[in-house]
């Protein structure tokens, strides 16, 4: 069965390794330039919903601004979850220390999906989406 | 989350950090699959991919010495002795890795 492409943003808008978010049909997601080759992938991270873009691109691999979970673009296949945060030996005052053990209690649960990928092709300068 | 598309990636990144540093995975293909596969294994448990021969030791500031690649913060004992502790990285010009002696520190001249 045939895909529709929706005409998602001008190829040149994006440079090699970076990163722009479009909203196309009611769908929040973030177009990739890796290396000249397009890609687009949901907006909202597997981990947290975090906004993509607003992490890094290196190759083929998004890494979330938040947490640091990490996907593939290309297959929006879940690598890692999140990197531990650290305090270092900061104390902290006995109620926000509360809060953190049951937010911590609560982030223990959260697992790291994959994202949703979406079909992309470049046609005459503008990167076009798959529905 | 699968164990080989994520040793892809640890590969990806790895070789940035040790490429300037004059090192290179080790040419014996088995060892790096299982010591990559060893780091995802660390990593999908704590978090972080840690070196696979090193104890943790829950101090952080020990602990993060021990994060794979942790050439910078060993980089002496392993200049001198041409490869890592667990054998993932070798020296650029290494071709043969298990020729290599493990030596400790001691050994070349430091601690």
């Amino acid at each position: 069965m045939g895909n529709k492409f929706i005409r998602a943003i001008s190829a040149e808008e994006i440079a090699p390794g970076g990163m722009k978010t479009v909203e196309l049909a009611g769908r929040e997601i973030v177009i990739c330039n890796c290396s000249g080759t397009y890609y687009a992938i949901q907006r909202r991270c597997g981990h947290m919903n975090a906004p993509l873009e607003l992490g890094t691109l290196d190759g083929k691999y998004v890494t979330c601004g938040m947490h640091c979970a990490q996907f593939d673009i290309t297959t929006g296949q879940a690598l890692s979850g999140p990197v531990p945060t650290d305090l270092g030996n900061e104390r902290l005052p006995p109620r926000v220390a509360a809060m953190m053990h049951k937010v911590a209690m609560q982030m223990q649960h959260v697992r790291t999906e994959g994202i949703r990928t979406y079909e992309t092709k470049v046609e005459a300068g503008w990167v076009l989406v798959g529905q | 989350m699968k164990t080989e598309s994520r040793k892809e990636a640890l590969q990806y990144f790895f070789a940035k950090v040790v490429g300037p540093m004059n090192f290179k995975f080790t040419p014996d293909v088995e060892l790096k699959n299982f010591l990559l596969e060893q780091e995802v294994i660390l990593e999908a448990k704590h978090g972080i991919s840690f070196c696979p021969c090193q104890p943790i030791r829950h101090d952080r500031a020990r602990d993060m010495q021990i994060v794979c690649p942790c050439i910078p913060f060993h980089r002496e004992h392993f200049d001198a002795i041409k490869r890592c502790w667990c054998g993932l990285f070798v020296h650029i010009d290494v071709i043969d890795p298990n020729s290599l002696p493990q030596l400790p520190p001691k050994d070349v001249g430091l601690g």
